[in-house]
């Protein structure tokens, strides 16, 4: 079992509560997408998978470690094995393409390679690669925030590829592209699983994507498993269940803009 | 009513003036007197031939490359341990230790440069070894300060990320904070700069080498004229270095 979710509550610090009693078992190179209303709390789930959040209560298992109960630095060594894709990628605006995606191996390059990393790009072959898979690499030393919504989600997602973990975690990972794109992307991300061995979970918006691409669909609904059935099962009436009486979808809050005060005298 | 308080106030401020020129013994009518035009025209004209001798201005020159060099080496060393105060002081070590490192910018902050200077000349001896210490006891404060503000406005999402993967503290904030933060420090290090070149022309009155002692040692000889060419060359100096500032704030950090 890679992930082993056994009776997991989950609270915010502003009160909501976002998952209740969740009981969840995912196998080695499995591919499972998650779907739901918005504030089902797919995205509290997936950064409690990938040990960001805390549960409140139950227990955690990731690739057969508690991953709760580890020490800060065996926490650390857990986490470079697992990679989350984040659905507004946080780079910094003025870092270039190849940097932020030569970081995700941060976790495991040692204190030399870090360093010099940071003065000139090591591994650009790596990084190229990476982007390649995503028609990007004519991206490479493009500065981050030049970039297009749905182009920062792809460098994001280069990152978690050139980071080759072992659980892939994909929170909402198309959903600033567009439809042939988003298709295309999903199935990039779908193949590396497969050729890699890694177990894929992600979370999406778009039902048919979902279908399309997943062999296992988890339907979430205020905190709790509403169904989680093979692909081939899940019907129009259990849709219309998940996604009852749904209000207007909220616009996902704008990225940090960076400004920079320069003292005048 | 209103009308009253306004008038006795008026006449309050009518009393402040007279009694402050009757207190100071300050007399006007004096200034506009023929005698005294004269003698003020005399003063001015000669700073209007100002000495410009080869080896006085070889002096200027080197007093010029002094005060250049205790800016710079003073706000370089204000940066590097205005940085290492500044992260405590941005709460990132726990609040012990950012009440501790705000206390000591603060108190780095308050007290002026040239009085810094002048305690180091004490302690240093006379000439740049002091002006160069005092402007870095001085600038490390209000560096550490602004540069701590800057490490609180600046997004915590990117090193997050970073720790997220499995990277330690050091490779988050080098590659999660650092590429945000850089361009700020940046611009915070030219400004202080700009400044304290000024300020180091000023700082030899009180014998911490640079221009501002040739200037004061002149003055005190009554050698107006390479006094003001001291005066000339602070100008120019000044006005360069506000040009290359700018300029460079373009370049490197684009508002």
């Amino acid at each position: 079992m890679t992930l082993h979710l056994t009776q997991i509550s989950l609270t915010h610090a502003n009160g909501v509560q976002a998952l209740r009693g969740v009981d969840l078992h995912i196998g080695a190179r499995e591919q499972v997408a998650i779907i739901g209303p918005s504030g089902a709390g797919k995205s509290s789930l997936l950064n409690l998978l990938a040990t960001a959040l805390r549960p409140g209560d139950g227990e955690l298992q990731v690739l057969g470690e508690r991953a709760w109960q580890l020490s800060a630095g065996q926490r650390q060594r857990l986490r470079a094995r697992i990679g989350l894709i984040h659905q507004s990628p946080p780079l910094p605006p003025r870092q270039r393409v190849v940097t932020a995606v030569l970081a995700g191996k941060l976790g495991q390059w040692g204190l030399g390679k870090s360093l010099l990393n940071l003065l000139y790009p090591l591994d650009i072959p790596g990084a190229r690669a990476a982007l390649a898979r995503l028609d990007l690499s004519d991206k490479l030393f493009t500065q981050c925030q030049q970039l297009s919504g749905g182009q920062l989600q792809r460098v994001g997602i280069a990152r978690v590829l050139y980071q080759a973990p072992e659980v892939l975690l994909a929170d909402e990972p198309v959903s600033a592209m567009d439809p042939v794109l988003a298709k295309h992307t999903l199935s990039v991300l779908c193949s590396h699983a497969r050729e890699h061995n890694v177990t894929l979970v992600a979370s999406l918006h778009a039902v048919e994507l979902a279908l399309a691409h997943f062999s296992r669909i988890i339907g979430l609904r205020d905190g709790q498993i509403l169904f989680d059935l093979p692909a081939s099962a899940v019907d129009r009436e259990l849709l219309d269940t998940l996604y009852a009486n749904e209000q207007l979808e909220r616009s996902p809050p704008p990225p940090a803009h960076l400004s920079v005060q320069i003292p005048r005298c | 009513m209103n009308r009253l308080f306004n008038l006795a106030l008026l006449l309050g401020i009518g009393a402040a003036v007279i009694a402050s020129f009757i207190y100071l013994g300050i007399d006007l009518g004096e200034l506009g007197s023929t005698g005294n035009l004269n003698q003020m025209g005399a003063y001015a004209q000669r700073f209007l031939s100002p000495d410009l001798s080869p080896t006085h201005l070889q002096a200027i020159a080197h007093g010029a490359l002094e005060t250049i060099a205790m800016s710079a080496l003073g706000t370089l060393i204000a940066a590097v341990f205005g940085l290492l105060l500044a992260l405590p002081a941005a709460g990132r070590f726990g609040w012990p230790l950012q009440s501790a490192s705000r206390l000591v910018l603060n108190a780095l902050r308050a007290v002026p440069e040239l009085v810094w200077a002048a305690l180091m000349v004490l302690a240093a001896g006379l000439g740049p070894n002091a002006g160069t210490l005092a402007l870095a006891l001085h600038t490390t404060g209000v560096l550490g300060r602004l540069f701590a503000e800057a490490l609180e406005n600046t997004p915590p999402e990117p090193a997050d990320a970073i720790r997220l993967q499995g990277g330690n503290a050091v490779w988050a904030f080098c590659y999660g904070t650092l590429p945000n933060l850089l361009p700020q420090l940046l611009a915070y290090i030219l400004y202080r700069w700009e400044n304290n070149i000024r300020m180091a022309s000023v700082l030899g009155f009180v014998g911490a080498g640079g221009l501002g002692q040739m200037l004061y040692v002149s003055l005190s000889l009554f050698q107006e004229a390479q006094a003001s060419t001291v005066i000339l060359a602070m100008l120019i100096l000044v006005f360069a270095v506000d040009t290359l500032s700018s300029w460079s704030r373009q370049r490197w950090v684009k508002a």
